[in-house]
C-alpha cells in the first residue's frame, strides 16, 4: 500500500514537474524571486494530492478521534509523542551549539519522565521550562545554509517545506531513536506513526479549517505562512532579529497613500 | 519633602502613561472586544455588527487594502477599488470575528513599543497560553489616536500573508481585481452559511 502511494505521488510529481516560467517584467521578476517557488506547478499537484488524501482519510479520522477521545487523554497522547522526540531535539541543539536549549530539553525530559509519569503529563511547561524543538533544518541553517533554505517544496503528506527543511525532516525522521529501537517491530512502529499523525492533525483541525475556509488560494496562504513562521525558528538559532522580511515589507508600505 | 516626592511620583506616572498611548490603544481595543462583544450574551448577528464597527474603526482597512493588492491597486479603477475594499473588509471582519469567538480568556501581556519606519509604532505583546503566543501590533498615528496597519502573530504578518495570497489568485485569474472581489464575496457567504 505504502509503495503504491509513493509511486502515485511520484507520477503526479513527474507529470507536473514543469517549472514555473521566469518572468521578464522587473516587477513580476521581483515577485517571482520573492515567492521562490520555481516548482510551483508540481508543488500545487502535490498539494492537491495532500488535500484529497487529507479529506478522504486523515481529517475524518482526526475528527473522529476528537469526538471519541476526551481532551485530557488527547493532551497526554500529544505529550507522550513530544517526549519521544526530545532526544532528536537534544542532538540538534548540541549540533547547533545551542547549549541553553539543550539544557532546557534535558530538564524538561527528566521532569516529564519522572513527575510527568513517563511523559504523559507536561509538567515541565507548567513549571516554565521552554520547549525549543530544535530540528535538523535549523542545524543546516546554523551551519551556513541560511535564508529560506532553497526553493519552496510541498512534501507529500507532510506539507509545506523548503529543500533544506525537507532534508532536515528526513534526517530527523531517520535519526529518531524509537524507530531504530523498534526496527524489527514494523507493525508497532507504523502504529505509533499513525497515532502520532492523527494526534498532530487533530491539534491543527481548527487552524487549518479556518485558513482553508477564509483563503482565496489555500496553497499560497500555506506557502506564505509556513515560510514566515519558519524564519522565526531559523532566526532563533542564528541569534538574529525577527522581521527579516522587512526590506520587501517596508518597500510595499512606501507606496500607500494614508488617509486620516 | 514628602509632598515633593509625591509630586515627582505623580509626574513620573503621568509621563509613563503618556509615553505609552500606543499600548493603551491596543489594550483598550482588546478589552472592548472581549468584555463588550465576545463574553456577552448578545446574538451572533448583534456581535457581528459590533465586530464590524469596532474593526472598521480600529483597522486602517484602506491602507491595508492598498498593501495587499500591491501593483494591482494602482491599475484598478476607482469603482474596482471601492468594491474590493468593501468585500475585503467584510471577509476580514467575518474571519476575525470567528477567530475571536474561539478565544477563551487568555491574558494579553504588553512588553513595550518600538519605532517602525514612517513614524509608525510596533506594540509587542504576548498572549499567555500554554505555549505563549507572540503578537506584534503595527500602528499608525491617526488624528489624536491610532489605526492598526498590521498584526504579526508568531512572525506571520497578516498583511504580507494576504498580499501573497491575493497575488497568487490574481496571477491565476488574468490579474482581474473584479474576479478577486467576487471570490472574496463568495468566501464570505460560504463562511456565513457554515457558521
Amino acid at each position: 500500500m505504502g509503495k503504491k502511494i509513493f509511486i502515485f505521488v511520484f507520477c503526479v510529481f513527474l507529470g507536473l514537474s514543469g517549472c514555473a516560467t521566469r518572468p521578464t517584467d522587473p516587477e513580476e521578476l521581483r515577485i517571482y524571486e520573492e515567492t521562490n517557488d520555481p516548482f510551483e506547478p508540481a508543488n500545487r499537484g502535490i498539494h492537491a494530492f495532500n488535500q484529497a488524501a487529507d479529506k478522504a482519510i486523515l481529517k475524518p479520522i482526526a475528527k473522529g478521534y476528537r469526538a471519541v477521545v476526551p481532551a485530557f487523554f488527547r493532551t497526554s497522547i500529544g505529550n507522550f509523542f513530544d517526549t519521544l522526540r526530545q532526544p532528536m531535539h537534544f542532538v540538534n541543539a548540541l549540533l547547533q551549539g545551542q547549549f541553553k536549549d539543550a539544557g532546557c530539553i534535558l530538564g524538561r525530559t527528566a521532569t516529564n519522565l519522572t513527575f510527568g509519569f513517563f511523559g504523559l503529563f507536561d509538567v515541565a511547561t507548567d513549571a516554565g521550562i521552554p520547549n525549543p524543538k530544535n530540528d535538523f533544518g535549523q542545524t543546516l541553517a546554523k551551519w551556513g545554509w541560511d535564508g529560506d533554505g532553497g526553493p519552496f517544496v510541498m512534501l507529500p503528506f507532510l506539507g509545506p517545506s523548503s529543500v533544506r527543511d525537507g532534508i532536515g525532516t528526513a534526517v530527523d525522521g531517520l535519526g529518531n531513536p524509537l524507530g531504530w529501537a523498534l526496527w524489527n517491530e514494523a507493525e508497532l512502529n507504523y502504529g505509533l506513526l499513525a497515532v502520532d499523525s492523527i494526534s498532530a492533525r487533530e491539534g491543527a483541525l481548527d487552524l487549518l479549517d479556518d485558513l482553508e475556509k477564509s483563503s482565496t488560494d489555500y496553497y499560497a496562504t500555506l506557502r506564505s505562512m509556513s515560510r514566515q513562521n519558519r524564519r522565526k525558528k531559523i532566526n532563533a538559532v542564528k541569534g538574529e532579529q525577527a522581521e527579516d522580511e522587512k526590506p520587501d515589507y517596508e518597500a510595499d508600505f512606501s507606496d500607500i497613500e494614508w488617509e486620516d | 519633602m514628602k509632598k515633593l516626592i509625591l509630586l515627582i511620583a505623580l509626574l513620573i506616572s503621568c509621563v509613563a502613561r503618556a509615553a505609552d498611548p500606543a499600548i493603551d490603544f491596543v489594550d483598550r481595543l482588546a478589552d472592548r472586544i472581549l468584555t463588550e462583544i465576545v463574553s456577552t450574551e448578545k446574538t451572533k448577528a448583534e456581535k457581528e455588527k459590533l465586530f464590524h464597527d469596532t474593526f472598521t474603526e480600529a483597522l486602517d482597512l484602506k491602507g491595508i487594502g492598498q498593501f495587499v493588492l500591491g501593483t494591482a491597486w494602482k491599475k484598478a479603477s476607482e469603482e474596482e477599488r471601492t468594491a474590493f475594499l468593501a468585500a475585503f473588509t467584510d471577509l476580514t471582519v467575518k474571519t476575525w470575528a470567528n477567530r475571536f469567538d474561539m478565544y477563551s480568556g487568555q491574558e494579553i501581556v504588553f512588553q513595550g513599543t518600538r519605532n517602525a519606519e514612517r513614524g509608525q509604532i510596533y506594540v509587542d505583546s504576548v498572549i499567555q497560553d500554554k505555549q505563549p503566543i507572540e503578537v506584534i501590533w503595527r500602528l499608525r498615528p491617526s488624528k489624536d489616536s491610532y489605526k492598526i496597519v498590521d498584526i504579526i502573530i508568531e512572525n506571520v504578518n497578516m498583511a504580507s500573508t494576504y498580499r501573497n495570497e491575493y497575488r497568487a489568485f490574481l496571477s491565476q485569474n488574468d490579474n482581474s481585481v473584479p474576479k478577486l472581489t467576487e471570490e472574496l464575496i463568495r468566501k464570505k457567504n460560504e463562511l456565513q452559511e457554515t457558521n
